[in-house]
């Protein structure tokens, strides 16, 4: 009964979230132009899409710039989280945690403007630099909230048990608390991959002309209407990250 | 050990860096008279800040919290029980990139997949007209139930995956022991279950309420540019009116609004975070 | 984990060197969206092999404040409204065109280079140009509007999708209390506001982008719109009309300019004199709807659209029309705070 009932609730969530992207790959093959309304199938919209280089050069620079703000803000977020993990409960880490948060209430209008303002007098040029500069800084208080809120139910014992029984610091760090913290730090991957990717109002300030970046592709082009050429795009960014997700699964399955 | 502490610094530098110093600049730039040509110059002025004391200011101020409120409030509600129901399944991590995967399509794209849902002729209305349950379209769209609707949806994951983080480490023995002694299901729940799971119910309900008082892009699509809530009067000041001063200024009380608000909630935790 | 790391940044910085240190010549273009169409930046890339980067922007405001925020001028073309030429020239943040460059520009509507915010060309080639009028959906709206005072019926609650643009809204007020739309007049502009306060009741939303869906499916029946959207919105939606108000109907022209230190001069020059050939001229007619200033063009069309209304309106109602001026700095922070207020009021 239990689980039946869990079930229904996954089914209703999980169509929630899916109904307005089904809408959007059924939309891919509306046969018209500007009307959001069922006209026909066709595939066309797929064969403009395809012609457009433009967009597909944006979304591989979004994808790198993803990959390269999620791994290094993780990455950073992770090892001051143990720090802070491991250190006693010092004064300098309320203050930073404090330095944290205050950064998440900056809207994200704000820190785009401030970074702009920030890079120009700091002469630093607008492209891939101030967009990975400037994503890194939205994502490090995402990554280091989402480890912190787990990290602090951990027993510091484990660690300092694996230290007592003789393994050097890296190696306690590997093999007692990463595998303890894999889903954190998943999770903060995911989520600052995300945010990165679909990064519209910073990107929109600190983007330079010859590094462009999808969302913003997206964002001029919502200017002379979404036409269908858009929903082809999120089917294909869709079935690709399916296709990634599956590979992921299959490879973590023969582990 | 050499790295965790250079860890530490490297973010330390870099927030001050790109974050404070920034900030820093907003806060300066707030004090200063707004110019057309330079943007912000001296006179140093609290004008821009005595122009915020008025009811026009006051009601936009709490149409935002009420609407991030709500928005929060309904994603937690949500979250939480689905998150209860991947922690306990087999395929934690399929499931989570199975959430997260529709925010890789754009989230313009997908807010605009919802105006195909409400629209007078949308979905939606089509649904509700060939079941009988209405008898003329409703107007769904630019309304607060819409960007209520686009809120929610955009914002989900950013609930989910907080309280998933933090309730993947709850020991569900504790349950079964107080079971042992006893406890009926709303005590084990009120008791034992929620206090273990709060912080991550905070940090989720921060991932979610912050971003839901100054998004802009999903009020202007959804509501119609008739809401005005607080990230449109930033955007406004920045961008339209080009009064930056003005805009630093109201970024600067809602950052101290919502400082106040943390700090109001932290004596109550214990813990690393919050 | 940190070897990955170093791998990756050695693969970023080789691409990056590639990026930075590749001598493709580019032109770094910044235009409004949805008025030239991509194919005519495919085009011109394929026929110079000159990479166009480019970039969009919804608003004259939002062009003017991205242009201010960089300190080193970054874009090489913008396609700022003839207003805001106006303005941009005040604050000396134009180059001087050398016209020797731009042969093409003998394609242009003669009409255009006599004309108040920039005489014979000195800072701009105007590229487009249209009308702000009302539209309607003749099968919802029993009784079709002809003026702009016609909008404030009461009939028309929670009806009507206004324009998001400042200028637009108050040039609506102002015209319809008989004013003209660029008058300084601070008493008339409080006018016009007050006038507008009582319009709140009709407006249903506020738009500029992505409007031709909500007018083809019927979720906007009536409001101000431009010429070229509901050309377009017509085509898909035959219920859809354009008028032309009595009162007098706004005229805009976008014009292409290039700003002060370009880094890519020549390539901007190349840039806007294709852009005035007679072919891109039709293109930008066909493909976004918006009608161009170039006379050439006009020949390259097919019948239907060079007769159309919408698109070439009578010489009668072009007498009649309002162009939109700059009106100065202090006279513009009063638009803005009457438009805040506006917007809060809703």
């Amino acid at each position: 009964m239990k689980s039946l009932v869990q079930k229904c609730y996954l089914i209703l969530i999980f169509a929630f979230l899916y109904l307005p992207i089904l809408i959007l790959v059924i939309y891919s093959f509306n046969d018209a132009k500007y009307s959001m309304q069922w006209h026909g199938s066709t595939r066309m919209w797929y064969n403009t899409l395809m012609q457009n280089t433009e967009i597909w050069s944006a979304f591989l620079h979004s994808t790198l710039l993803g990959i390269a703000a999620s791994c290094i803000a993780t990455l950073a977020g992770l090892l001051a989280s143990v720090h802070i993990f491991l250190s006693p409960k010092l004064k300098k880490n309320d203050r930073f945690i404090s330095l944290l948060l205050l950064l998440i209430i900056i809207p994200d209008l704000v820190l785009g403007v401030s970074l702009l303002i920030f890079f120009n007098y700091a002469h630093i040029p607008l492209g891939f630099f101030s967009l990975l500069i400037a994503h890194i800084t939205f994502c490090l208080p995402f990554v280091l909230l989402t480890i912190l809120s787990r990290i602090e139910t951990l027993d510091m014992n484990i660690y300092l048990s694996a230290l007592d029984l003789g393994a050097s610091r890296l190696r306690a760090l590997r093999k007692v608390l990463l595998p303890l913290l894999f889903p954190s730090i998943l999770s903060a991957l995911l989520l600052s991959f995300t945010l990165s990717f679909d990064d519209v109002v910073i990107s929109y300030f600190v983007a330079g002309p010859e590094f462009n970046i999808l969302p913003l592709a997206i964002f001029s082009m919502i200017r002379s209407g979404i036409t269908p050429e858009l929903n082809a795009l999120g089917t294909i960014t869709l079935f690709i990250s399916f296709i990634l997700v599956l590979i992921s699964s299959l490879l973590t399955r023969k582990k | 050990m050499k790295i965790k502490p250079f860890s530490i610094y490297f973010i330390y530098t870099w927030l001050i860096l790109f974050g404070l110093i920034p900030i820093g600049l907003i806060f300066v730039v707030s004090y200063l008279t707004d110019n057309s040509l330079h943007l912000a110059t001296l006179p140093v002025t609290i004008d821009n800040y005595t122009a915020l004391i008025s009811p026009l200011f006051a009601k936009v101020l709490w149409r935002s919290a009420l609407m991030a409120g709500s928005a929060t409030f309904l994603c937690l509600i949500l979250a939480y029980p689905l998150s209860y129901i991947l922690v306990k399944s087999k395929y934690q991590t399929l499931w989570l990139f199975l959430i997260i995967i529709p925010f890789w399509t754009s989230s313009l794209i997908r807010t605009y997949s919802l105006i195909s849902i409400l629209k007078i002729h949308g979905l939606l209305n089509t649904v509700l007209l060939k079941l009988h349950l209405i008898s003329e379209p409703i107007v769904f769209l630019y309304s607060n139930f819409a960007v209520m609707c686009g809120l929610v949806y955009n914002l989900l994951p950013f609930m989910v995956l907080p309280i998933f983080s933090n309730m993947e480490r709850f020991d569900f023995c504790l349950i079964e022991a107080a079971q042992d002694l006893g406890a009926n299901r709303w005590v084990i729940f009120f008791r034992v279950f929620l206090p273990n799971t709060l912080s991550g119910v905070l940090a989720g309900s921060l991932m979610v309420f912050l971003p839901a008082m100054t998004l802009f892009y999903i009020p202007d699509i959804l509501g119609g540019a008739r809401s005005v809530l607080m990230g449109n009067l930033i955007q406004n000041q920045f961008l339209v009116v080009e009064n930056w001063p003005q805009g630093a200024a109201i970024s600067m009380v809602l950052t101290i609004i919502l400082m106040v608000l943390l700090c109001f909630y932290r004596p109550k935790q214990q813990g690393v975070l919050v | 984990m940190r070897k990955i790391l170093r791998g990756f940044w050695c693969g970023v910085c080789t691409l990056l060197s590639a990026f930075c240190f590749a001598q493709t010549p580019m032109v770094n273009v910044y235009l409004i969206g949805g008025e030239v169409p991509q194919n005519l930046i495919w085009a011109f890339q394929k026929e110079t092999g000159i990479k166009v980067n480019l970039s969009t922007y919804e608003s004259n405001e939002a062009l003017f404040a991205k242009l201010h925020a960089n300190r080193k001028n970054i874009y090489d073309v913008i396609l700022p409204s003839s207003y805001f030429v106006e303005r941009l020239k005040r604050y000396d943040m134009l180059t001087p065109l050398d016209l020797k460059k731009i042969p093409n520009i003998k394609n242009i509507d003669p009409f255009f280079s006599d004309n108040p915010y920039d005489p014979n060309y000195q800072f701009h080639v105007p590229l487009v140009w249209g009308s702000t009028g009302i539209f309607y959906n003749q099968h919802w709206i029993t009784h079709p509007p002809t003026t702009w005072q016609d909008l404030w019926s009461p009939a028309l609650r929670n009806q009507l999708m206004l324009l998001d643009d400042m200028r637009d809204v108050f040039s609506m007020s102002l015209i319809s209390l008989g004013y003209d739309p660029n008058d300084v007049n601070p008493k008339h502009i409080e006018e016009a506001y007050q006038h507008l306060l009582q319009l709140i009741p009709n407006i249903k939303l506020f738009a500029s982008n992505a409007i031709k869906p909500l007018i083809i499916d019927e979720d906007a029946n009536i409001g101000t719109a431009w010429n070229g959207d509901i050309a377009k919105a017509q085509g898909e939606n035959p219920r859809i009309r354009f008028v032309y108000p009595k009162e007098g109907s706004l005229l805009w022209v976008d014009c292409l300019a290039i700003p002060k230190n370009a880094p890519h001069l020549e390539e901007a020059y190349q840039f806007i004199n294709y852009l005035l050939r007679p072919q891109s001229g039709a293109d930008i007619i066909l493909i976004e709807g918006y009608t161009s200033t170039n006379l050439a063009s006009r020949d390259l069309l097919p019948p239907d659209i060079r007769n159309s209304k919408i698109i070439f309106p009578d010489k009668s109602i072009l007498a009649h029309s309002y162009y939109l001026r700059d009106v100065g700095e202090s006279v513009l922070d009063l638009y803005n705070t009457y438009w805040e207020k506006l917007k809060l009021a809703c």
